[in-house]
């Protein structure tokens, strides 16, 4: 176990290690009024000190109370007080100057050269100007120009390093040189406060840790917010007996003295009694704050007391720092790589997704896509009355059940658990495939979703022994643990957690996915709309031929009929009459039938277009038209057409249908004046077919292109009603417009557009 | 003075075939012929060509379905929702049994729906009980005069 993390096993939540009343007995402490320094700190009385204070400078506590500062530690006050009296912040315990104090140095103190040296610290605690004295020699020799080239050596050499595991064993190497530690190691913190070793340093005879994951819950909040505010944390013997302060509250506020950011601050004693249970009689942990928040720890154990100066510690403060500064440029280049690396497989999903038409069938061929964007073992669609799902997820019966869940408690757009049977105790049954889930809806209207599924990752956490609070004792007797054997527990239903990035692009995924859903029910609309035209005009035609077939049938059989009753009656006209109306109207069934069998071809032979020349395609229908033009004198004024892409056949047959209606309905105009004209649009061309003949009333132009619809008597102007049909039919398959435009008696102009483009033919 | 009947007909041949139908019946009205539905209405409304004709409803009007310009369901809907024209009797005249064309007729009030019979007597004998029925046994709306078969 790392220091801190079996520190804060024993110090619940409860336990005030801010306020412990007591410093560690390596260095003293002496408190001044921040209120007195006006005459000078020299002078300022001393209101508080540690009472290890006789062992340092032979005075007995209770003497130093009340008198100046100059009286307690002698000439060296009057070194102090000038740097005491910048007026600067002090929230952090700062090195004010390294002392010779005079007689009094207690030799059980170190016998290394510098004894009676002491670094000076100084902060500021509720009014309280703190003074902490350590001796200013570590177990290492470390002076400050030994210390200082190795920051810049670790910067150099960290520079180097690409990943974040590289980084802090480079750290925990360096760190494990500098202060001779038996186990250096970094952890990081996941985002639910799990903690796992990334990289460690072990003399010989340490037990390693890497890889293990360490939960939450060992680091209690009071800790965190602490080890924010003060990066390092030394305890240097585990044996320690604590000095206490006296008097033990702050003597200006009458509250306890808050300790937080002192140097020497005493630790909890069941801390202690673990630490020595744990063969551990020194420890240090350096915060590893990135973005302001605790990223993980810097932990060192050593089995013997070790000593560090404050310098030793300064570097080891600043190694962290440099440690956290690299980690937090590595974190967001890993993060932008990560989301770079998703949004790649983002896209090639949304490819997939419109290849072909049928979008569910396009889901389908997707999956292994989707299992990579979301890192998950398994995906399910869930459509309606249909499912599909790839990769290892529980069975259709308990997708369609949460799904249900999902539909009744969920109202995001994006639904996400790393412990799904936390939140809906039926997904225990299948927390092998999927202790973790995502879900999106992905229609706005029906109960459809996408559903991610991670699987269960085990994860064992070694304890160094059964930690106090999981072994269902009484959480009020905090007893240090005597046991070290390691003790493995097994967490249970819980998958990798869903990364920031992924939900995030997740959301985007699933706001373009809906956008080709809508585009594809515009599609259907479309489609919709254009078979219900198609079974409009099927209602027509069958209606058509109802109607229109049958007429001709009862006209033959009922002048039949006449003939017959008439055999006997000699008016020979009437018979001639009859007989000329019976092969008429056998005549009109069949082109009916003919022009009933263009029609319906119009509807399902293939466009095929290419490029047509209008004027030569005119010309032909003029000569066609030529032999039933012979006693007439028609006036075709034909202007130079643009090509188009159209399909000749097609094209060919509304063309000769229009000019021809133009010479049937101009039979009375002498001399008939047939004009063809064109307009190019920007995105189609238009043409005009404009004639001097009959013309029709606008009243009725709607019925003008419908099928079996006449605007003229029959006798007037024979035909069967479709020809204007099938010109609306081809040119709107064509993707363009068909209309007209008469005044009656003064002709009338039938025109069309033949877009640019032709749409994809989807008859 | 008898009311015409008023018989719009396009098609020159069910034109002839009928009037031949018409003349075997031996009614005694004068038979009015318009050859579509805007003919129709501008005979009813005494309007256009029609506009100096003699005051008066028809007897019955005899209604082809299929019309150029305006067709049988519309001329049928018009004489419905004028006033003067609403109790007018009038027979749909088809060449076959639609039901669309059935439903939308009895839904505008048509008086009868008559699906032209292929053979010729049939014919003759439908027009011949539709031009009495409606011309003569039919009890006419008030202010019309009734005809009487002469002896």
């Amino acid at each position: 176990m790392p220091e801190a993390t079996s520190a804060d096993i024993a110090t619940c939540e409860s336990e005030p290690i801010r306020i412990p009343g007591a410093v560690q007995p390596h260095g003293f402490l002496l408190s001044l009024d921040r209120r007195q320094l006006a005459t000078g700190a020299a002078d300022a009385p001393v209101v508080q000190v540690s009472d290890n204070l006789h062992a340092f400078i032979g005075m007995e506590p209770a003497a130093a109370l009340g008198q100046p500062l100059r009286n307690v530690i002698g000439g060296a006050a009057d070194l102090l007080a000038p740097l005491l009296h910048r007026d600067q912040p002090r929230h952090r315990a700062g090195f004010l100057a390294t002392l010779t104090l005079g007689a009094g140095a207690d030799r059980r103190h170190d016998g290394a050269a510098g004894r009676s040296q002491f670094d000076v610290l100084v902060h500021e605690s509720d009014g309280l100007l703190v003074l902490e004295f350590e001796p200013a020699a570590g177990s290492v020799d470390a002076s400050l120009h030994h210390l200082y080239p190795l920051v810049g050596d670790f910067l150099n050499k960290i520079n180097d390093a690409d990943s974040i595991v590289e980084m802090s064993q480079l750290a925990v190497n360096e760190i494990a040189a500098l202060t001779g530690f038996g186990r250096v190691m970094v952890y990081s913190f996941d985002k639910e406060g799990h903690g796992t070793v990334l990289a460690e340093c072990l003399q010989d005879g340490y037990d390693g840790y890497l890889g293990q994951r360490f939960p939450a819950g060992d680091i209690p909040r009071q800790a965190r917010e602490l080890y924010l505010l003060n990066r390092i944390r030394l305890i240097q013997d585990a044996g320690y007996a604590p000095a206490a302060l006296l008097p033990p509250d702050n003597p200006l506020t009458g509250q306890p003295t808050d300790l937080s950011l002192a140097a020497l601050r005493s630790v909890s004693p069941v801390h202690l009694q673990y630490m020595r249970n744990m063969g551990t009689l020194a420890s240090m942990s350096v915060s590893l704050v990135v973005d302001g928040k605790l990223w993980g720890l810097l932990s060192c154990h050593h089995a013997a007391p070790r000593r560090l100066s404050y310098h030793q510690r300064t570097v080891c403060e600043q190694l962290g720092q440099i440690l956290a500064l690299r980690i937090r440029n590595r974190a967001d280049a890993d993060e932008l790589q990560f989301r770079l690396d998703v949004r790649r497989v983002m896209v090639g999903l949304l490819g997939g997704l419109t290849q072909g038409t049928d979008f569910i069938e396009n889901l389908r061929s997707v999956m292994p896509d989707l299992l990579r964007f979301a890192r998950a073992g398994g995906v399910a669609i869930v459509i309606d009355d249909r499912l599909i799902s790839f990769g290892d997820t529980p069975d259709d019966q308990q997708i369609r059940d949460l799904a249900g869940w999902l539909s009744l408690h969920s109202h995001e757009d994006l639904f996400h658990s790393n412990h799904l049977s936390a939140m809906y105790p039926p997904a225990a049954a299948y927390i092998g495939s999927a202790s973790g889930l995502l879900a999106m809806p992905i229609s706005r209207i029906h109960q459809h979703y996408l559903l991610w599924f991670r699987p269960e990752l085990v994860y064992t956490i070694d304890w160094a022994g059964r930690p106090p609070n999981k072994q269902g004792g009484d959480r009020a007797a905090l007893t240090p643990r005597t046991s070290f054997d390691i003790w493995h527990e097994a967490v249970h239903g819980t998958s990798v957690p869903w990364h920031d990035a992924e939900l995030e692009l997740a959301l985007e995924f699933r706001t373009t996915l809906l956008g080709i859903a809508l585009e594809r029910a515009e599609q259907m609309a479309d489609l919709a709309e254009e078979l219900g035209r198609a079974n409009k005009e099927l209602e027509a035609f069958s209606y058509s031929v109802s109607h229109d077939l049958r007429a001709p049938l009862r006209h033959i059989v009922g002048f039949s009929d006449l003939l017959m009753e008439t055999a006997g009656n000699d008016n020979p006209e009437r018979r001639l009459r009859f007989l000329a109306n019976i092969k008429n109207a056998a005549r009109l069934a069949g082109k009916l039938v003919d022009d009933l069998l263009s029609f319906s071809q119009m509807g399902r032979a293939a466009l095929r277009p290419v490029r047509i020349r209008m004027g030569e395609m005119v010309n032909g229908c003029i000569e066609r038209l030529g032999p039933d033009t012979l006693s007439r004198r028609i006036e075709w004024r034909v202007d130079p057409l643009p090509d188009v892409i159209a399909d000749p056949a097609f094209l060919q047959l509304a063309l000769y249908n229009l000019l021809s209606n133009a010479v049937k309905f101009t039979a009375q105009s002498d001399p008939a004046v047939i004009r063809i004209t064109s307009e190019r649009l920007p995105h189609e061309v238009v043409f005009h077919i404009a004639d001097n003949g009959v013309g029709f009333n606008m009243d009725y132009v709607h019925k003008l292109f419908g099928v079996f619809q006449r605007l003229h008597r029959m006798e007037d102007f024979n035909g069967t009603g479709i020809g204007l049909a099938n010109v609306r039919r081809i040119v709107e398959r064509h993707g363009g417009r068909a209309w007209a435009h008469s005044t009656p008696g003064e002709g009338a102009i039938f025109s069309f557009s033949i877009p640019n483009n032709p749409p994809p033919d989807r008859e | 003075m008898l009311k015409p009947i008023l018989l719009v007909e396009d098609n020159p041949h069910d034109l002839e075939l009928t009037l031949i139908a018409l003349e075997r019946s031996q009614l005694a009205n004068e038979v009015i012929v318009v050859r579509d539905g805007a003919d129709a209405l501008d005979y009813l409304h005494m309007r256009g060509a029609f506009a100096d004709r003699e005051q008066g409803n028809p007897a019955v009007v005899l209604l082809d379905l299929k019309l150029p310009k305006v067709d049988g369901l519309e001329v049928l809907a018009e004489i419905r929702g004028q006033m003067a024209l609403k109790s007018l009797p009038v027979v749909m005249l088809t060449s076959s049994r639609e039901e669309q064309d059935l439903i939308r007729s009895y839904e505008l009030g048509v008086n009868a729906y008559v699906v032209k019979p292929v053979d010729f007597q049939e014919f003759v004998r439908a027009i011949s009980d539709l031009g009495i029925f409606w011309a003569v046994l039919n009890e006419p709306p008030p202010g019309s005069q009734r005809y009487v078969k002469p002896q």
